[in-house]
């Protein structure tokens, strides 16, 4: 009987047609971004394969891929409901696989022969041995009908998971989304109506099919049923059709991206075809949009990273969605895929801008407006200009050290490049790097301290300042402490710090600044602090949102900042400074203010 | 502390021919960024500035002449600005002069 088995009928063509087309965009996607690849990365892919890494990326895909399990730690029912779509069908598909060669042994078998085996093989489910099999199919289905539910749910009420806002979807996601809403719902039906013919089915299908035996007639059942088919097999036609053109494309992209990540290949300020990887490993989730202070507090709807990635990918991107970004850091730190938004992005905006011209600035060589001598160097950037106070603090606190100190730029200096940086002109801003770091070789510094966090972050990945230790102020100043070279008196007041988005996710410190408050008084966390602190508004990477938007960013953080019943703001950024300062009916100050004053 | 420069000084007496000079670039530029009608020419972008300290740069004559339909040179001068952003936050009318920078290179290009 089993020899009888072939597995072709016309309804099937869809599915078949559908896949076959899914694999083959696919396939060629995936080479075209591979064959691109420049030959560094190519290096590292051959480095990274017989390694370690290869193995914990394995399990970083059933993790990630399949489980979900950062989407779990935002919110359990959405993790629920994308893990149940994701690792509830590919159970669906590796159990189905077993049953079919539990069946029919190991024979070779088309793939439409495994997706519609009931309807193939119907009679072989009367066997009882088999039942556990059924009953195990039918959990698995209902497992993913919750989660397609769910998935319906929350297109009504985000909020239940966690979401205030969801995605505005594209015309192919739209397709694609309600292809994969039909295909559980179809398969069950179809499944049921079998079963209603030929008997079996579990304790899903199977309660169907008898229901369905009972109350309707064998002719129209037999109509039925084929058609059914019919409708699941188009339905998962139409989804495979779709999918590489739309954001499902996500599935089989994220993927490779995981190993190329384990192979440390990473984005660069220069796009090149590993972008492709990140670009299409996006879900459009949408768990970016609301951690995006443009959105939450300016309602501005189109740039968040989801729209941009989308754009991106579909070469819509405008210049104002680039531009329009405070790259504070918040959604990437939010996104489940860990993609590299903000280094995307900017090598967008450098694509746009990158104009090479060499007798740019040429007014920079041989500039030395540096005054002291001292193996610790002080450069205090260019905001810091603009809150003197932070100068003389740290002045006052280096001469109670007795640290002798070349200062850089109290005089006016070079900027460090990094505002050129995040407006794309990447080419141009070498030219300020080059600059300063001669500068600081010629002096021959052992510490580089730095009171911005901008130029800290760029001192640290693009300067190469082999020999020379670069430090916030925050951390110097907190060695000092530890050292007991500069001792403080405590004072009564409570102080809420403010983490600098440069600072604490652009260079991960988080706990110096801490360290540095708790020394001189009592430390008061605002509602959203460390990974999770808000954004000033002051941004220099975003060009598009005017003075009024700014401060309607910073009064909404800085109430918040206030709600803690501190009497002073403390912060370490003088950019962050700026616009606290501005919205804030309390003192700020900069960390190096409250420690020069209480030096004892 | 060296002399601060607030960007006035004494220049050559000439005349501005508003009825000859093209101001559809001008226009352009006001169209996208209405804000920098607000400007009072008070000049602490230039006193602020890190390029200006270094070189004759001057933000506040570079705009004026642009709003006035005067290009020439404006686009290589512009290039001498490191977009450190100080301006920005000084401007007491609230001008996003950052972006300002970014926004006339772009219209004039290579004018």
């Amino acid at each position: 009987m089993e020899d009888m088995l072939i597995y072709f009928e016309p309804f099937t063509l869809p599915f078949v047609v559908g896949s076959l087309f899914m694999f083959a965009v696919i396939v060629t996607k995936w080479s075209f971004w591979l064959m691109r690849l420049p030959r560094v990365d190519r290096v590292k892919i051959r480095r990274g394969l017989f390694t370690r890494q290869t193995l914990l990326g394995a399990w970083e895909v059933v993790r990630e891929s399949l489980l979900h399990v950062r989407i779990f730690r935002t919110n359990p029912v959405l993790g629920y409901m994308h893990a149940s779509l994701a690792f509830g069908w590919f159970l669906l598909i590796v159990v189905g696989w077993i049953e079919t060669i539990v069946y029919l042994g190991l024979k070779p078998v088309p793939l439409q022969g495994h997706v519609f085996f009931k309807y193939f093989a119907p009679h072989l489910n009367l066997d009882a041995h088999y039942a556990v099999f059924e009953h195990l199919m039918d959990a698995l289905l209902l497992v993913v009908l919750i989660g397609v539910g769910l998935a319906l749910f929350k297109r009504v009420r985000s909020s239940v998971m966690g979401m205030r806002r969801t995605t505005k979807h594209v015309l192919f996601d739209r397709v694609a989304l309600s292809a994969l809403w039909f295909i559980f719902p179809a398969r069950l039906v179809a499944e049921s109506l079998t079963v209603a013919l030929y008997g079996g089915g579990g304790f899903l299908t199977g309660t169907l099919g008898t229901y369905l035996a009972k109350h309707l007639p064998y002719e129209i059942l037999d109509i039925l049923c084929m058609q059914s088919w019919w409708f699941y097999s188009a339905v998962l036609g139409l989804f495979f059709v779709a999918l590489p053109f739309s954001r499902y494309m996500h599935i089989f992209t994220e993927i490779p991206l995981i190993f190329l990540r384990r192979w440390s290949l990473s984005p660069t300020k220069e796009r090149k075809s590993y972008d492709n990887f990140e670009v299409e490993a996006c879900s459009r989730c949408g768990i970016c949009i609301d951690p995006c202070q443009l959105q939450a507090d300016l309602g501005i709807n189109d740039t968040q990273s989801v729209y941009y990635l989308r754009d991106r990918r579909y070469n819509m991107l405008s210049l104002k969605v680039a531009n329009n970004c405070l790259m504070c850091g918040r959604c990437e730190a939010a996104c489940p895929v860990g993609i590299n938004l903000n280094t995307l992005r900017l090598n967008s905006r450098a694509k746009r801008r990158n104009i090479p011209n060499e007798g740019r600035y040429r007014y920079l060589q041989g500039i030395d407006t540096s005054s002291g001598a001292g193996r610790v160097g002080y450069f205090a950037g260019c905001m810091t200009s603009l809150t003197p106070a932070v100068q003389r603090s740290m002045e006052r606190i280096f001469a109670a050290a007795g640290v002798d100190v070349w200062y850089a730029d109290r005089d006016g200096g070079v900027c460090c490049g990094r505002p050129l940086m995040l407006s794309g002109e990447t080419d141009a801003a070498r030219k300020m790097v080059e600059c300063n770091r001669a500068l600081f070789r010629k002096h021959e510094i052992e510490t580089l301290v730095t009171s911005c966090p901008i130029c800290l972050k760029v001192f640290r990945e693009e300067y190469n300042l082999e020999g020379i230790e670069v430090l916030h102020h925050t951390e110097y100043i907190a060695r000092l402490i530890a050292s007991g070279e500069v001792r403080l008196a405590r004072d009564s007041s409570i102080y809420t710090y403010h983490d600098p988005c440069e600072l604490g996710r652009g260079c991960g410190i988080y706990d110096a600044p801490r360290t540095v408050i708790g020394a001189v008084g009592t430390l008061a966390e605002p509602a959203h602090s460390g990974r999770n602190a808000l954004c000033c508004g002051g941004s220099l990477a975003n060009t598009v949102i005017n003075d009024g938007q700014q401060h309607r960013i910073a009064e909404r953080m800085t109430a918040e900042l206030e709600a803690t019943g501190c009497d002073t703001i403390v912060t370490a950024c003088p950019l962050c400074n700026k616009s606290i300062a501005r919205a804030s009916r309390r003192p700020t100050q900069d960390i190096s203010e409250i420690v020069a004053k209480n030096i004892l | 502390m060296r002399n601060i420069v607030f960007g006035y000084g004494i220049s050559r007496p000439r005349a501005i021919d508003m009825d000859n000079n093209d101001l559809r670039k001008s226009g352009d530029i006001i169209a996208e960024m209405p804000e920098l009608q607000a400007c009072i020419g008070c000049g602490s972008c230039t006193a602020s500035c890190t390029a200006g300290r270094l070189t004759d740069f001057n933000f506040r004559k570079l705009h004026t002449a642009v709003r006035r339909g005067e290009y020439k040179g404006v686009y290589a001068e512009l290039s001498k600005c490191m977009l450190c952003g100080k301006c920005r936050l000084v401007c007491p009318r609230g001008i996003n002069t950052r972006g300002l920078v970014m926004l006339i290179k772009r219209k004039l290009g290579d004018f």
